[in-house]
């Protein structure tokens, strides 16, 4: 089971190159797409899912080509778009039993099963007979979720799974993902970089439109040894900063900006050594775009 | 603050294109009204200056109904558009005060909303500048710009409308803070205006219906109904009692709308949270299912196609159903139905039966708005509704073939829509049950269904889905489906397009026909549905490709998504498809355009003129005339065929020796006519055939000719086809059977301005009133046009056994040869030659009076007034003979035929009956007359007023047959009522004048010189000369009557006009009374009393009433214009006992010759009202006044 992507490209009609040359080589196991929000993530995504055309290049995921035969691809696809609403005045029951039917499971005592396992899976059996509407922004990412893992999907493709979860939730998705993770292809996008961490042995990192990394995210680790530095500084304190150093990120620790820059020497001025992070990795590769975050 | 939001709220429109879009669309319909006769808004223009302040009121006023969609899109967005933009939170927390937001933003909206509407001004200027200009429309026909029109329709109509419907839609959407919830109130408004429009129906409830329509438009047209030319040329609404009435009305209902909705406009609360908030089930949930493995499945792609498409037709299917949307259509739909059952007057205040298929029409007369809000609102819900929900790339990713889905939505759409028509049945049955009827007929409902509804549904759902697809942007496509519904049908009769395969959804006419069934159409009917649904069918594999599916859009995306749906299997069923919708149109073509064909209507006023043209001189080619026909006819019911061969005597009465014969054939039949006679040439475009006699005919010599003429009917037609011969019930016309002998002049285009267009001279109505001795022009009667006169008939008709044929004339003899039942019919006494056959299955009931057969021929399922009508047709020969003089014939029968046409009418001896009225009316509560007697009456009254007498062809003919036979009618009833019942009667007729003169298009003519105007020789006729009798007896009025008929009855020619019957009436009329004829007869004379003051007062046992009477009395021009005239007439004053004015205790002739006197009265009993005219039998335009409530002042 191997999905490979070349030089896939995609230039809207506002001229926003939204794929520029993707290639990749994404084989069993999860992997983690990782990007800043307009990086062109769920552009491939869609087009992964065939839900959306690209302007030139090929994926192929074993023998299917993808982009000429969608439809191939969508009979072993699972999947969960960025954006996920349910239809008005129908319970969760209704909803996955008709997602069931459109993934092909059309006998219906299994279709009852394998809808009963994925709610109790997804922590909602209890409320299966409850209008969807209804449901928490967390309770319907859930609901997502089970969807995307209806049949048995060989290519299984999540985009921004996490958004909304409170921790808790966020846990049981993890172990989740890591149970079919096994034995399909799982992308996992999300500019969550926890998510990465925690669950992918492969990733990428995209912006705009382009693969900026590509490996594990050990080794993309290792390859900053020693460079990162980090220090708590005053508000006014930031520009300065930003002149005068390479900086990686900024956060707020109790108010007052943490800042890690990139430096082969020791910068001195009260900076100090710190072991890097893939938050580092991905604000390093994603040329550093200053991204606030609160901790 | 309130003007800075309100003029922001203005500004703001200002700028967005959808202001100028509306006005452009306004004036552009107004414009092309104008300009062209084809296009009409609110009824055709007729006499009336086509930018008269009338026409201007009723554009305003019709226009007001689109105006609401203007009020929906301006009031909604004002209302919501914070919300939609998430910008409540911001605004509410500004220190802006709640009124000022709330007022400011209604106000500014009530300007826009009514801006549109300058359109209407701008559209009816630019078009009275232009089109005499370009020479589109003569310049006479243009009046001056109606200034005072603008600013009172616009003060009048626009803004009240505007502000009742706009606070109405404002209030909802505040309430809601839903689009969809403006539009249901915008759909309220206009169910209000069709129940206030049945209302109309009848002219009891006319004021009702005056105040209850929110748009003022029935106001006006009440207020107008009996406006002449002259006054619609010169004055538009205006602020008069009963429209200042209405429209406070509805001001006060829209302020109260709008206060309330103030009151309860709390900018904090987000009532859609509260909603969410309500659980769906509160049922103790199981906890866990128990399954702690995935089960195993067996997933499977190939032939899933169905099961996708019933799990995707079940979420369409409750998505529409339990929508609120579908839920409040479907009780609108309801209450539509049920005002229509409830208030649906017939005709003179009485109902029909509720037969099935009466509850038939009024459904199909109510759901096609529905159906078409239902089919285009849904189908945008449904192919949306993914993306809505923003579950579209979850479905989209699925391994679905999108078809099914479509596939899905469209059965969707055709369950909701038999969900409406179910429930349109069930509130029907229920109806006919309340009202005691239990002669239920399901296969009637259920055949509408398969005929019709289910069609439709199918057609226009795809239609609709199609259009979604394709256009693919939600609102542009209802706008598109909004056009194309309404506008394709208006495109083909501007481009003269009649056949039904180009406008969509169309067919023959399967009206249904308790004697006929679905008629000749149906056959039609079913191939045009087979047609029109595998043309949607198409439709639907054309759209599946280009289905949504793709995130990102965009035509190249979309064209090769399309490209790799089509392939396969989808492509085979497509060309299948395709093949099955072009041969299935290829079979309706050839039936439609080939073996059957037809004229469109611009093709049929070419010929006619053309014939003009060509053969108008053959008019004056002497001629000879029918004297004996002998026919015999042979029908044929099922195959829908006429056999017929007519022996024909022809007479030269002239003094010119005749050498040819010409005839005009009807291209339907086949026509072969011998004798001694050939040939001479044949136009076969125009049926003219001239023969050469082989000997010249000299005067007083008569010729024999054979005709032998054959209609068939093959395959089905573009249209229902001729009912003359159908299954049950034909119904063919002597002048149909035989080809017309000589130029037709029945032929030649009546309109003025149609003969202009066609280079033709504009042709009088009727040949004027010969006012001296009246020899040559007298020659010919209006009913035989100079072909015939007095004609000796003989027939045998032959129909299948199962069927009875009735012919003019006596039943001689009758049997059976093979399955064919044979008739021999003759005319007893020698008729005009005018005449019908008639084939059916009859029950015929019949009874002897003074030996004469008086015969009812009805079907079986209509026996409820048969006897009744027995009653009538004895009730009308009794006074008639008593009155008017013997009756010639030994039959007098009334024969019932299908209600393709509702009329009666009365040939020699025999009366057609339409089925639609009289057969079926509801008679049980009547006691007393009723208009089924009234109508029986008028008929039996024709046998001697036409045809015993027949006046010449001029003006005032009709006076002498239609209003002495109305009148005729009117006294059988009086012999059995008194004089407030016969108000009742009366006030019908005076409506039927004062509302046909108003309507008049050519010109108003006096009594004496009717052209065979309706309004004149029944409305007015009847009333005068009742009025007459009134007041010079009934005994005179008859004496003049039975001696104008005593020096004509079946008299060779000269045939009389109406001078001939004022010398007989004259002599009848007391010198002090002549003036009467000139006032009634000779001009046009319209009158208006007025009871200023009432009072009572009881004095030692009696009872004293003094009344103040304003009278007034005017003459009319053709036109309408009116001239002041002093009163100086004889008027009755009536006293009630009862304030329901049922019971006149004392009446008095007064003689009023001043505008203002005092009369004082004494009674021996006291009274509750007082009445000028109690009798109604003046023509006035305004009658409530002519009543006065009396207290009573006694002492108790």
């Amino acid at each position: 089971m191997e999905l490979r992507i070349s030089g896939l490209t995609k230039v809207y009609s506002n001229d926003v190159k939204a794929l520029d040359e993707v290639s990749l080589t994404i084989g069993k196991g999860l992997f983690g797409l990782l990007g800043p929000n307009g990086a062109g993530k769920s552009s491939l995504m869609r087009t992964l899912a065939g839900l959306q055309n690209a302007d030139s290049g090929e994926v192929f995921l074993n023998e299917i080509d993808v982009l000429k035969d969608p439809q191939e691809v969508r009979k072993v696809l699972g999947y969960l778009p960025q954006e996920f609403g349910v239809y008005p005045r129908i319970t969760a029951y209704q909803l996955l039993d008709h997602l069931a039917v459109l993934k092909g499971i059309s006998n219906k005592k299994q279709r009852k099963e394998l809808v009963s396992y994925l709610l109790e899976k997804v922590n909602l059996y209890d409320k299966r007979h409850k209008s969807v509407k209804g449901f928490s922004g967390g309770m319907k990412q859930r609901i997502g979720i089970a969807q995307a893992l209806i049949g048995d999907p060989k290519l299984l493709i999540v985009d921004e799974p996490t958004a909304g979860l409170d921790p808790g939730e966020r846990n049981r998705f993890h172990n989740l993902l890591a149970d079919v993770g096994s034995e399909v292809i799982v992308i996992l996008s999300t500019h969550i970089v926890d998510d990465v961490r925690e669950l992918c042995p492969q990733m990428a990192i995209m912006n705009k439109g382009k693969i900026v990394y590509h490996g594990a995210p050990e080794d993309s680790i290792s390859s900053l040894k020693g460079q990162v530095w980090q220090k708590q500084i005053e508000r006014e304190e930031m520009e300065d900063y930003r002149q005068k150093y390479q900086l990686i990120s900024e956060k707020l620790i109790a108010g007052r900006p943490l800042i890690h820059v990139l430096s082969d020497s020791d910068p001195a001025d009260g900076f100090r050594q710190v072991e890097p992070s893939l938050e580092d990795v991905f604000f390093t590769r994603t040329h550093g775009s200053v991204l606030t975050e609160t901790a | 603050m309130f003007f800075t939001i309100f003029s922001l709220e203005i500004k703001r429109a200002f700028r967005s294109p959808m202001l100028y879009i509306f006005i452009f669309l306004l004036a552009f319909m107004c414009f092309m009204a104008v300009v062209s006769d084809s296009v009409v808004i609110g009824g055709s223009i007729g006499a009336v200056h086509k930018n008269a302040p009338h026409i201007v009121t009723v554009f305003t006023g019709v226009l007001s109904l689109i105006g609401i969609l203007f009020a929906v899109a301006f009031f909604n967005n004002a209302a919501l558009r914070d919300y939609q933009h998430q910008f409540d939170e911001i605004i509410f927390t500004t220190p802006l005060s709640k009124a000022a937001y709330f007022f400011g933003r209604f106000f500014g909206a009530c300007i826009l909303a009514s801006t549109p509407f300058i359109g209407v001004y701008i559209g009816v200027s630019l078009g009275a500048w232009i089109a005499p200009i370009f020479d589109w429309v003569p310049a006479e026909r243009f009046g001056p710009t109606p200034w005072a029109a603008y600013w009172k329709t616009y003060l009048l109509i626009v803004l009240p409308n505007v502000f009742f419907s706009g606070s109405l839609i404002f209030g909802l959407a505040q309430k809601w803070r839903s689009t969809i919830v403006s539009f249901v109130g915008a759909l309220l408004i206009i169910i209000g205006y069709i129940i206030s429009g049945n209302l109309l129906s009848d002219i009891e409830n006319v004021e009702i219906a005056a105040l209850t329509d929110p748009f003022g438009v029935r106001t006006y047209s009440v207020e107008t109904r009996y406006a002449t030319t002259v006054e619609k040329n010169t004055q538009s609404i205006d602020f008069t009692a009963r429209i200042v009435q209405n429209r406070l009305l509805w001001l006060a209902v829209g302020s109260g709308i709008l206060l309330l909705s103030f009151w309860s406009f709390s900018p904090q609360k987000n009532p859609s949270r509260k909603r969410k908030a309500k659980k769906v089930k509160a049922k103790i949930p199981e906890l866990s299912s128990g399954l702690k493995h995935k089960p195993k499945l067996e997933q499977g792609f190939s032939g899933k196609f169905w099961s996708h498409f019933i799990s995707f037709l079940k979420d369409a299917y409750t998505s529409i159903v339990r929508s609120t949307v579908f839920k409040i259509i479907l009780a609108f739909a309801v209450i539509l139905l049920a005002t229509d059952l409830i208030n649906g007057f017939e005709y003179f205040g009485l109902k029909s039966y509720p037969l099935t298929y009466k509850m038939v029409d009024a459904i199909s007369g109510s759901s096609g708005i529905f159906m078409i809000i239902i089919l285009v609102f849904f189908s945008g819900e449904l192919v949306w509704r993914a993306r809505l929900a923003h579950i579209d790339e979850v479905i989209s990713a699925t391994p679905h073939q999108a078809f099914s889905q479509l596939l899905a939505q469209w059965m969707a759409l055709v369950a909701a829509g038999t969900i409406l028509y179910g429930t349109f049945v069930v509130a029907a049955i229920l109806a006919q049950l309340a009202r005691g009827f239990t002669f239920i007929e399901m296969d009637l409902y259920i055949g509408e269904y398969f005929l019709n509804q289910l069609p439709n549904f199918l057609v226009f759902g795809a239609l609709n889905l199609f259009i979604q697809v394709m256009v693919n942007q939600r609102y542009l496509a209802y706008f598109i489906s909004v056009l194309v519904l309404f506008l394709f049908d208006i495109l083909l009769s501007i481009l003269d397009v009649q056949s039904n395969m180009l406008s969509i959804g169309d067919g023959p006419s399967t009206f249904y026909s308790d004697l006929n069934g679905y008629g000749p159409g149906l056959t039609g009917a079913l191939w045009f549905n087979a047609y029109w649904i595998s043309f949607s069918l198409l439709l639907l594999f054309i759209a599946g490709p280009f289905m949504y599916r793709l995130k990102v859009q965009g035509l190249a995306s979309r064209w090769s998504q399309a490209r790799n749906v089509f392939k396969g299997s989808y492509r085979i069923s497509t060309l299948v498809t395709t093949v099955l919708f072009v041969s299935i149109g290829a079979w309706v073509y050839y039936n439609t355009q080939v073996l059957n064909t037809y004229r469109t209507s611009d093709e049929v006023e070419e010929l006619l003129a053309d014939y003009e043209k060509k053969y108008r001189a053959y008019a004056d080619y002497p001629s000879p005339k029918i004297s004996a026909i002998s026919y015999a006819i042979d029908l044929f019911p099922k195959e829908r065929r006429v056999e017929v061969e007519a022996q024909m005597t022809l007479s030269n009465s002239g003094t010119e020796v005749i050498d040819s014969l010409f005839f005009t054939l009807d291209d339907d039949w086949q026509t072969e006519i011998s004798g001694k006679l050939d040939e001479a040439w044949f136009d076969e475009k125009f049926g003219f055939k001239a023969f050469a006699l082989n000997e010249p005919l000299a005067p007083g010599k008569s010729i024999q000719l054979t005709i032998k003429n054959t209609l068939e009917h093959r395959g089905f037609e573009n249209g229902r086809g001729s009912t003359s011969i159908i299954e049950n019930g034909s119904f063919l016309n002597n002048g149909a059977v035989l080809p017309n002998l000589g130029y037709n002049k029945n032929a030649e285009l009546g309109d003025r301005n149609t003969r202009k267009k066609y280079g033709l001279k504009p042709k009088d109505r009727m040949p004027e009133l010969v006012r001296d001795t009246c020899t040559e022009a007298c020659m010919v009667n209006y009913l035989t046009d100079g072909l015939s006169d007095w004609v000796a008939v003989e027939t045998v008709i032959s129909t299948s056994a199962d069927q009875l044929a009735i012919a003019p004339g006596e039943l001689i003899e009758e049997w059976q040869e093979g399955d064919r039942r044979y008739f021999r019919y003759r005319v007893d006494q020698a008729s005009q030659n005018f005449y019908s056959f008639i084939s059916g299955r009859y029950e015929k009931a019949q009874r002897k009076w003074k030996g004469i057969d008086l015969e009812v021929y009805y079907d079986a399922k209509h026996e409820y007034n048969v006897e009744r009508m027995l009653d009538a047709i004895q009730k009308s020969l009794a006074y008639y003979t008593e009155h008017f003089g013997p009756y010639y014939h030994k039959q007098a029968r009334i024969i019932e035929f299908p209600r393709y046409a509702t009329f009666a009418q009365a040939f020699p001896g025999t009366m057609p009956y339409s089925e639609g009225f009289g057969f079926i009316t509801n008679l049980e509560d009547e006691e007393g007359n009723n208009v089924v007697d009234a109508v029986i009456a008028h008929e039996m009254a024709h046998q001697w007023w036409a045809h015993q007498e027949i006046p010449a062809l001029m003006q005032g003919g009709t006076f002498l047959t239609e209003s002495f036979s109305e009148y005729s009618s009117l006294m059988v009833m009086k012999s059995e009522s008194d004089p407030i019942q016969m108000r009742e009667f009366l006030k019908y007729d005076i409506d039927r004048y004062l509302r046909g003169r108003s309507s008049e298009t050519e010109k108003e003519l006096p009594l004496l010189e009717v052209e065979n105007q309706g309004y004149i020789h029944y409305g007015k006729g009847s009333v005068i000369l009742y009025a007459l009798q009134e007041m010079i007896g009934q005994d005179s009025v008859n004496a003049a009557l039975s001696s104008f008929l005593a020096e004509y009855r079946y008299k060779n020619p000269p045939y009389p006009n109406s001078l001939d019957f004022m010398r007989h009436l004259e002599p009848r009329v007391p010198d002090s009374l002549h003036y009467l004829l000139d006032d009634w007869i000779r001009k046009i004379t319209l009158y208006d009393f007025r009871l200023k003051e009432a009072e009572q007062i009881a004095q030692d046992g009696q009872w004293q009433v003094s009344l103040e009477l304003e009278s007034f009395k005017y003459y009319s021009d053709t036109l309408g214009q009116e001239q002041p005239t002093p009163v100086n007439e004889w008027v009755e004053i009536g006293f009630y006992r009862d304030s329901e004015e049922k019971e006149l205790i004392k009446t008095e002739m007064v003689k009023v010759n001043k505008e203002s006197q005092e009369l004082v009265f004494t009674l021996n009993q006291p009274a509750q009202k007082v009445a000028v005219d109690p009798r109604r039998i003046y023509i006035e335009r305004v009658v409530n006044d002519n009543v006065k409530s009396l207290e009573d002042t006694s002492e108790e």
